[in-house]
């Protein structure tokens, strides 16, 4: 990042306070004038609000980002929207159509006079309106033909969206990049598909396996205050408190205090760190004692912080499980970077300290600029250190697998390393397996309790999910036809679900209320709806292609009569 | 454009014959001919619940930003045919990666009007009646017109106002209770009914107070790029332009900003002062999506929606939204706070020591959370306690300042406290220890 050179330092413009009022903004910056402007361009401040959010690199993968969406409903354009406007590379959208009046009433991305034409072109071009930088294409073959006759197609995208398809072609889409991730080296597309009837929505993802960079946590210090790296620990004993002035004695940051105190502890107790709490309580008064006035806020910040010194040092739980997956265990020249990146971690974290590399980032604490700043450097060092520690590790791994050092690019090895807090593993299931009723749904029937807040939106789910079922047997959806046949419809349902979670009897009136719901809706696309679902989806598919944040894994249900959502793993 | 296409295609009889088709809304019919399981005694359902929906509701939209644009999408698409939207604000080009009714060309021009041409050019048969301008502008009257108000605005001061204009206009005469659904950035939506379920101004201590460097630090000890931004703005600018506002929206004032903090940075040894961190600080930038901002809406909407038509039951009532971990969504009853400045019928105690100056008494009012002010004009019934301003008055009035808050209040004197902040006056009882 951008920071100006020293030699401006000295000439901060003193001699402009004596201007008057009207002084020209641009002028007076002449006594900063070698700091470049890295004003920001067009395109930077179109795009400033989500920078914040996913950054440069972020940005990076969403441009190179092809969208498919088939089906063009109201659903999928709310979706398509939502991610034209942050700026994906292209979007295609796959559907044989002609526009109807319905169509239009509820989709905000055609106009009347799209009645008749090709419901994905007249989509693409409203679509398209709202970012020049996007490109947009509309197909207007048959989804299900498609599949059959080209399905290198359906690969060529970064992301697929299925938005109210016929579950048979969602079926067989989802086998087929199922099967096209099988194969080593083989695309793993994530497949987003939605369902919606009227107040009532589902949304699930497919993918084999996706990896978070960034999950973005609260926080990224690794301060190591019960297991301090040498320099740490020296600097901190090298403070001769007593030769302090009173103002130095009290900017010293809370964590050299703590460190300072713990290793003190540990000489003196077995190079162990306080575990009772009377231990804890006579080292925070020891703490206490070494205060020179009862005012001194580092002092304050350390008590209040002091039970990290106690929370041991480790690799967190989420790592260790990576750290033990088949695929970083097991790593070959067909490997993905990120597992490579986890199997050296992993013999990184086999020898001593035992801790994943340290982050270079310091949190803000009561302190004197130089004190602070001496402190950050300590830090960043260390992490130089255990870069350097890290990628000779890694250059081992790559020769031993017989892929070139320079295989994964240094910016990647670099993030990996300073984010590692922050990586993620998210392994899918098939499609097909949750739809067949399988495993996990299995468990959830089992435990299904309906004083539980999501009893409703379980039941919402197994209604869509019967609903499929008769819709295979009916060639249409449940509640489609003239309001009378909706009781009917309801029962048939019902009797389903019953079939699917095996008891008869019992049937609880959430159950049948979430059914009548879901009938009710009649399998329609409300607007509200739509736009719901349409903002869920793009908020997943963006995690998705940006590798940030994490993701939903793999199904939600959105209850719009009661404003409320409940996440479920199939 | 959309004229020539029009024509090319048989020309507006194509319109016409649109318009006049009942059966175009089919879908959202399903749902508001037939009942559902939990659905309202009061839905009629039919021709009667749709009449009123498309042809006498009149529904209000404040702001017309990143949650108004999805707002009036929403509403014109779910049937509501008379809708009125008010902004204050012109669009910038950092609105466009989520604001899509507004195109590069629009730069400049008004929110609120550019957003209605642009929604009634889309769905025709919506009128979409925009006012340019503060909503304090307008008077009780003007909203008493409306069946509902839905609010997508980023200022937290604006939807205090409306709240307590919406709960005083309930108060005065129970036909003019308005509900207010509130849609907020940061992923809440809720439905406020005006002096029967909690309002906007009871749950104000949920707001996270903005981060606020200490003087000291950004003077002496400055530690984080933040500090030396804040130093630029906060110490030097008043110092080098004297009286000339600080305008954050100038790219000028910014980079005369940057400028002076990367030189401090660099002074200090501080890393990580960029431009964009720059008036991220000064402008107190949160960052937006269009995805956040569609799911917010969306669900403001859907309770427009129920609450119009009875369709199913509305939001009691609050949803939070949270998006960086998975998909989350939190739905609980927001309970409403007795002592509410606005709409609780408690007056407000403080306690008060009594070696308390007045001073100490201010600040200790500016601290609260539950109040959220931050320039107070204090007055008993006898007269002005402490006024910041006009300069007449508090000049007569700073002396108070040192004087012990016990001396200066004779017996059950109440403290009635007006603040840029509050949209109403608050009375306190002072409880001395």
């Amino acid at each position: 990042m951008p920071v100006s050179s020293p030699s401006t330092v000295e000439r901060r413009p003193t001699k402009i306070t004596k201007m008057d009022d009207s002084i020209d903004v641009v002028q007076a910056t002449t006594g900063t004038s070698d700091i470049p402007s890295y004003r920001p361009d067009a395109k930077t401040r179109r795009y400033d609000r989500q920078l914040r959010l996913w950054a440069s690199a972020g940005q990076r993968s969403l441009e190179q980002a092809r969208v498919l969406l088939i089906g063009c409903d109201a659903t999928g354009c709310q979706a398509l929207k939502n991610l034209v406007l942050p700026g994906i590379s292209h979007f295609t959208i796959l559907s044989p159509q002609l526009t109807s009046a319905q169509d239009v009433a509820t989709n905000f991305f055609l106009h009347p006079d799209s009645v008749g034409s090709s419901i994905a072109k007249e989509s693409v071009k409203y679509l398209k309106e709202l970012n020049p930088s996007v490109e947009g294409a509309a197909r207007l073959d048959d989804p299900a033909s498609l599949l059959l006759s080209d399905p290198e197609f359906f690969l060529s995208f970064t992301l697929i969206v299925a938005s109210n398809l016929e579950p048979s072609t969602v079926l067989q889409l989802a086998d087929l990049l199922w099967d096209a991730s099988s194969t080593v080296g083989g695309p793993d597309i994530p497949l987003i598909v939605i369902r919606n009837s009227g107040f009532v929505g589902r949304v699930e993802i497919q993918l084999r396996e996706h990896s978070v960079v960034d999950t973005h946590p609260d926080t990224t210090h690794t301060l190591r205050l019960d297991a301090p790296f040498p320099s740490l620990e020296q600097h901190a004993r090298s403070l001769d408190y007593s030769s302090m002035d009173s103002m130095e004695h009290s900017h010293i940051p809370w964590v050299i205090l703590l460190v300072r105190a713990a290793s003190l502890w540990k000489e003196s107790h077995g190079g162990l760190i306080p575990q009772t709490s009377e231990e804890k309580t006579e080292f925070k008064e020891l703490l206490k004692s070494e205060k020179q006035k009862g005012d001194e806020e580092n002092y304050d910040e350390a008590l209040a912080q002091s039970y990290r010194v106690w929370s041991k040092s480790e690799v967190p739980w989420e790592l260790k499980q990576l750290l033990e997956d088949d695929t970083v265990n097991n790593v070959s020249v067909n490997s993905k970077n990120l597992h490579i990146l986890l199997h050296a971690l992993g013999r990184y974290v086999s020898s001593p300290p035992h801790l994943p590399p340290t982050a270079p980032s310091l949190p803000d604490m009561h302190s004197s600029t130089t004190s602070y700043i001496a402190l950050q450097n300590l830090y960043k060092t260390q992490y130089q250190q255990d870069l350097s520690r890290f990628q000779a590790l890694l250059v081992a791994v790559l020769n031993n697998v017989g892929l070139p050092e320079d295989a994964i690019p240094q910016e990647e090895v670099e993030s990996f390393v300073r984010n590692v807090g922050g990586v993620g593993v998210i392994k899918g299931t098939p499609l097909r397996e949750s739809r067949e009723g399988k495993g996990a749904l299995q468990d959830e029937i089992a435990n299904f309790d309906e004083e539980v807040d999501s009893a409703t939106c379980f039941g919402m789910y197994l209604a869509l999910l019967a609903s499929e079922r008769f819709y295979a047997t009916h060639s249409r959806w449940p509640g489609t036809t003239p309001s009378e046949d909706m009781a009917k419809d309801s029962r048939e349902v019902e009797d389903i679900v019953k079939g699917v979670v095996g008891k008869q009897d019992e049937f609880s009136d959430i159950l049948v209320e979430s059914i009548g719901e879901v009938v009710r809706g009649g399998f329609s696309t409300i607007p509200t709806t739509a736009a719901f679902l349409g903002g869920v989806v793009a908020q997943e598919a963006i995690k998705l292609v940006t590798n940030q944040y994490t993701p939903l894994d793999n199904t939600v249900i959105v209850n719009l009569v009661k404003s409320e959502s409940a996440k479920f793993k199939f | 454009m959309t004229a020539a296409v029009a024509n090319a295609n048989g020309g507006p009889s194509k319109l016409t014959s649109y318009l006049a088709d009942e059966t175009r809304f089919a879908h959202i019919d399903k749902v508001l001919d037939r009942r559902g399981p939990w659905t309202d005694e009061r839905f009629v359902g039919g021709k009667e619940t749709k009449d009123f929906l498309r042809t006498q509701s009149k529904i209000l939209v404040i702001g017309a930003g990143g949650l108004g644009c999805e707002i009036l999408q929403n509403l014109a698409l779910s049937g509501f045919n008379n809708i009125h939207v008010i902004d204050m604000d012109t669009i910038d080009i950092s609105n466009l990666n989520r604001q899509f009714l507004f195109r590069e060309a629009d730069v400049g021009k008004s929110k609120a009007l550019c957003a209605a041409e642009f929604v009634m050019k889309r769905v025709p048969g919506v009128k979409v009646t925009a006012y340019h301008g503060k909503i304090q502008d307008h008077p009780q009257s003007f909203y008493a017109q409306f069946n509902i108000v839905v609010a997508g605005l980023d200022s937290i001061s604006a939807r205090r106002w409306i709240n307590a204009t919406l709960v005083q206009m309930a108060q005065e005469d129970e036909e003019n209770l308005k509900p207010l659904i509130d849609g907020g950035f940061k992923g809440q939506a809720r439905v406020i009914l005006p002096t029967v379920t909690s309002c906007y101004e009871c749950s104000i201590d949920m707001l996270t107070p903005p981060t606020a460097f200490p003087i000291c630090t950004i003077a002496n000890t400055p530690r984080l790029p933040e500090h030396c931004i804040e130093w630029a703005s906060v110490l030097e600018w008043p110092k080098v332009f004297k009286d000339k506002k600080l305008d954050t929206d100038d790219p000028d004032h910014i980079e005369w900003l940057y400028r002076q903090a990367s030189a401090r940075a660099a002074q200090f040894k501080i890393e990580g002062v960029t431009w964009a961190l720059t008036q991220g600080v000064v402008k107190n930038i949160i960052p937006a999506i269009a995805s956040t901002n569609a799911i917010i809406a969306a669900s403001c909407c859907n309770e427009a929606l129920k609450i119009a038509t009875a369709c199913a039951p509305f939001l009691n009532n609050y949803m939070m939204y949270v998006g960086n971990d998975s998909v989350y969504t939190y739905t609980f009853e927001h309970e409403k706070r007795p002592e509410c400045p606005v709409c609780g019928g408690e007056s407000l105690t403080a306690d008060v020591g009594r070696d308390w100056t007045l001073e100490r008494f201010i600040d200790s009012l500016i601290a609260r959370q539950d109040l959220q002010i931050s320039r107070p004009s204090l007055s008993t019934s006898r007269g002005a306690l402490y006024w910041p301003s006009p300069p007449d008055v508090h000049e007569a009035t700073k002396p108070n300042l040192e004087k012990l808050l016990v001396d200066l209040l004779i017996e059950d004197d109440g403290i009635t406290v007006l603040d840029p902040a509050l949209p109403v006056s608050l009375s306190i009882t002072v409880n001395f220890l």
